[in-house]
């Protein structure tokens, strides 16, 4: 697998680094954004990682389990982005505004 | 029913009623349904008892036993602990007693604890008390054995310190709590060696291993070990040098000492020895030693008895006496008839203190038996039924008392594990010394002309406490002919057998007769036991009815008996100049220097140490979320580093 | 070589739309481009055989939650941010420099300690030899059917937990 042929063939290799590279841009995205609501699509994005090497893994490995599990990811995820949403929104009612910052406030 | 289920109803009845009278007695308020409950609780569990004696009884005579298992406790390496119970001839007649003698108590305490604010407490301790000591003597193995032993142990405790805002009530429960603390580790330590030697604490399986020829040595383990229970026992039997707290006991309610410090959770360390009789026989030195404990406190005890005024304490001096019987029964290897005076002292002293607490609730909580008198008039049934008691515990014909005493008392002289002449005579006037001062309280109580004032009119109790004093009494009238003497069942028709004997066969050990001794002497002693207690009664009747002089003459002629007899021979003096005292200032010292200079600045320390090192990290806890899911990250970049295997 | 352009049509889309959603200061189109880069994940999905995985990656993800991020948007009219990245330099260099770490850590652990998967082809690999929504369904209500059913109720909670949530009038504390 040199050279040329690392474009012209399609290994599980190939899927996993991109799902690598998903994941971290979704890590940057926590870290840096400010904004809530884009944090939290950072987020999502990071499950979208994983769950790229759930079903890349589900196939190489010829198991269906993995799709289960992206399953039950995406079960989490959209609860996840319910409850979030819904801090998101009491924020906003007491700030005016959706900053990351405002979470200072709830330090004891 | 399976044996199971019987046996979870035996145990978990008054489990239960510990547990609903605990937490909701209060809640529910009034004065009758805690002990309605608790009754209740009690009397299914008689039932089940009941049923599985039955059970028992139609097992093969090889295998009279039945094994409930519940569950395994622990397992450490070779150690395997299963929590199982073991209902066997012994056992079975064991439980009959508890749950039957406690059931009557519990209804008796109906009436005598009616107006207490504390009822559901009372009766869910009662409860509970009755639970423990189901494991105590059911439990197959000597930890479960002890599991029962601590448990009783606390409810003698909370019981005796029941009315606790009375500090010396509250002091008498700590004195019992922490004389069975010594009697207690002494316990854990034999239980040690016996596993250490056996490799099991099975009880089956201990008596099985038993060597069969006796080991004449000090040293020997089984000696040993053996000798460690048995300091358990002096502590739980309330035998010389432990027996201090049984008479401060009485603090209790009076019904408590009744069921607890009379018919069942003292007589525990008899069961216990009668339980491995064949270890204990396999241990000659250690049976000499019980044989000698025990008579020496069935003769001071008695001789204690003597001096007292209050009701309560007679008897329970007389408790600490008869339980002396019962471990020297033990002690010359008549442990049958040491089980035979357990299950009679049950019926006739229970029947005694329940009488008691009647006088007491009668004469409005007056204890002191000089100020009471001619209460065979105010108080018929409970004078009969005290009257019983009384026939029954100085060992006269027919009453229950005279045939296990007697069996105890020929077992002294005839026993080839150690019966002579000597244990007789002490034996016998030990006895005598019981007649005289159980006269001297009927004489004081009941049959003296009345003291009481006159705006103290005492009244007969109500029929929830003359009813169980009434089957008490039947039982103690009858109690007896569950074990007939060879020599009268030899004239009997039909020649009846030695019925408890023969059912406790399969598990204990019996003792054989001395060569040389023959039915003659049986009779011979059973006559000398019967005119002597007689004469002794009627003497001390007359005595104390007609010629109190000469009883306050000998009195002050004997002064320095009396006051030695009066002081408990000074043994608790003793304690408390060389035991307590030093205990106090050293834990005084304790706590100044060990506990204030050492543990608390440690802890201190610890806590100026930890606090400075929150306040070293706390810059940490910005507040900044993204901060948090930074160190997050980092964690995450470790957790990677270690996937790396090499 | 189909494949292969297939591949890299659909990883340039989705890497596209995650690089886009990270930079873009608007919320607005961070989440527009979140939506690119859920499509292109889910035809990534599809392209390994996982084509019920891909049809509910679109609907939940691209249809469900990203329909509501952008309504929770649209609702407060968030379009104008002054600041759309953290401050302080060190920090951010910090970051980006932890990520990078990540993210060489996770492709040498690939390399090194799983390189068996490194020359498996797409080709080579087995057939599935379980496939379509039958067959995971049998899975899911028979294997995971404890699962299945913990997360219903949880979703059940989490209905109510967002309301209550939403309901408040934001945080414990009373307004100052």
């Amino acid at each position: 697998m040199k050279g040329l042929e690392l474009f012209t063939t399609v290994t599980y290799a190939h899927f996993l680094f991109l799902s690598f590279v998903l994941f971290a841009l979704g890590v940057l995205g926590v870290l840096l954004r400010r904004n809530l609501i884009v944090v939290m699509m950072s987020v999502e994005l990071m499950l979208n990682a994983v769950n790229l090497t759930f079903i890349t893994f589900a196939k190489a490995l010829n198991q269906l389990d993995g799709q289960i599990f992206v399953f039950f990811v995406m079960t989490i995820a959209a609860a996840e982005a319910a409850v979030g949403l819904a801090i998101v929104v009491a924020i906003f009612k007491r700030f005016r505004e959706v900053n990351i910052r405002f979470f200072q406030f709830l330090k004891g | 029913m399976s044996s199971e289920l019987l046996f979870s109803l035996l145990i978990f009845a008054p489990l239960v009623g510990f547990a609903f009278n605990g937490l909701l007695g209060k809640k529910l308020g009034g004065h009758l349904y805690p002990g309605v409950i608790a009754s209740v609780a009690s009397f299914i569990s008689f039932v089940a008892s009941v049923g599985l004696f039955q059970l028992v009884s139609e097992q093969p005579e090889q295998a009279k036993y039945l094994v409930i298992h519940a569950f395994d406790w622990m397992q450490v390496g070779t150690f395997r602990l299963p929590v199982q119970f073991l209902i066997d001839p012994l056992s079975s007649i064991m439980i009959l007693v508890i749950t039957g003698v406690g059931t009557l108590i519990h209804i008796f305490s109906i009436g005598y604890m009616a107006e207490d604010p504390g009822i559901a407490k009372y009766f869910s301790y009662l409860n509970f008390f009755l639970f423990n000591m189901l494991i105590l003597v059911t439990g197959d193995s000597l930890p479960l054995l002890f599991v029962g032993w601590e448990g009783v142990g606390l409810c003698s405790y909370l019981l005796i310190g029941f009315w606790y805002e009375d500090h010396e009530k509250a002091e008498a429960g700590m004195k019992a709590f922490i004389v069975n603390r010594v009697g207690d580790a002494a316990f854990l330590l034999g239980m040690f060696v016996l596993y250490s030697h056996f490799g099991t604490l099975n009880l089956l399986e201990l008596n099985s291993l038993a060597p069969k020829e006796a080991i004449w040595n000090w040293l020997d383990p089984i000696t040993i070990g053996t000798l460690l229970l048995f300091v358990g026992v002096t502590g739980k039997s309330a035998q010389v040098p432990l027996y201090v707290w049984l008479p401060d006991a009485m603090a209790g309610p009076t019904p408590v000492s009744a069921l607890i410090h009379a018919a069942t959770m003292v007589t525990a360390g008899v069961y216990m020895m009668v339980r491995l009789s064949y270890l204990y026989t396999a241990a000659p030195y250690t049976m000499i030693v019980v044989a000698a404990i025990g008579l020496l406190t069935a003769v001071l005890a008695a001789t204690m008895g003597i001096v007292q005024w209050d009701i309560k304490k007679v008897l329970a001096y007389s408790t600490v006496s008869q339980l002396g019987y019962m471990v020297f029964a033990c002690g010359v290897g008549a442990f049958s008839a040491a089980f035979f005076h357990l299950v009679t002292h049950a019926f006739f002293k229970a029947l005694m203190f329940l009488g008691a607490g009647s006088v007491i609730y009668g004469m409005h909580h007056q204890q002191d038996i000089r100020e009471m008198g001619g209460l065979n008039k105010r108080m018929p049934l409970t004078y009969w039924t005290f009257m019983i008691g009384w026939l029954s515990i100085i060992g006269l014909p027919p009453f229950s008392g005279f045939f296990s005493k007697d069996e105890i008392k020929w077992f002294a002289l005839a026993s080839d594990r150690g019966g002579n002449w000597i244990f007789w005579g002490l034996a016998w006037v030990g006895s005598l010394l019981t007649t005289f001062y159980m006269t001297r309280l009927m004489a004081y109580t009941f049959w003296r002309d009345k003291k009481y004032s006159a705006d103290h009119q005492p009244h007969e109790s109500p029929w929830v406490m003359t009813v169980p004093l009434m089957i008490l009494a039947f039982l103690a009238a009858t109690g007896g002919f569950l074990g007939i003497p060879h020599a009268i069942a030899q004239i009997l028709p039909g020649h009846p057998n030695h019925w408890l004997e023969h059912w406790l066969k399969p598990v204990i050990s019996l003792p054989t007769i001395k060569q040389g001794i023959t039915v003659e002497y049986e009779w011979l002693l059973m006559g000398l036991s019967v005119v002597g207690s007689f004469t002794v009664a009627m003497v001390t009747r007359y005595l104390y009815l007609n010629r109190i002089d000469l009883i306050d003459r000998t009195r002050e002629r004997f002064e320095v008996i009396h006051k030695v007899w009066v002081h408990k021979y000074y043994v608790d003096a003793f304690y408390q100049k060389y035991f307590v005292e030093n205990l106090v200032l050293s834990s005084r010292d304790l706590w100044r220097y060990v506990d204030v200079g050492v543990i608390d600045r440690l802890v201190n320390k610890i806590a100026d140490v930890t606090k400075e090192l929150g306040r070293g990290f706390a810059w940490l806890q910005s507040g900044n979320m993204q901060n948090y899911a930074f160190i997050t990250i980092i964690g995450l970049i470790i957790f990677v580093l270690f996937l790396f295997k090499g | 070589m189909v494949e292969a352009l297939l591949f890299w049509f659909l990883a340039l889309v989705t890497l596209f739309g995650a690089v886009a959603m990270l930079l873009v200061p608007n919320p607005i189109y961070a989440a527009m481009s979140l939506v690119v880069s859920m499509i292109g994940i889910s035809g990534l999905f599809a392209f390994l055989g996982a084509d019920f995985i891909a049809g509910v990656q679109v609907i939940v993800y691209a249809g469900a939650v990203l329909v509501l991020f952008v309504m929770v948007l649209m609702l407060f009219d968030l379009k104008s941010e002054t600041q759309a990245f953290s401050k302080g330099l060190l920090s951010r260099i910090f970051k980006v420099a932890s990520v990078g770490f990540l993210l060489g850590g996770l492709i040498g652990v690939m390399v090194l300690e799983f390189s068996w998967i490194l020359p498996v082809f797409m080709q080579s690999s087995p057939q599935w030899t379980m496939t379509g929504v039958k067959k995971m369904a049998q899975l899911l209500f028979t294997e995971y059917m404890f699962i299945f059913q913990i997360l219903g109720v949880l979703l059940l909670v989490v209905a109510v937990g967002a309301v209550a949530l939403a309901r408040s009038r934001g945080g414990t504390h009373e307004r100052a």
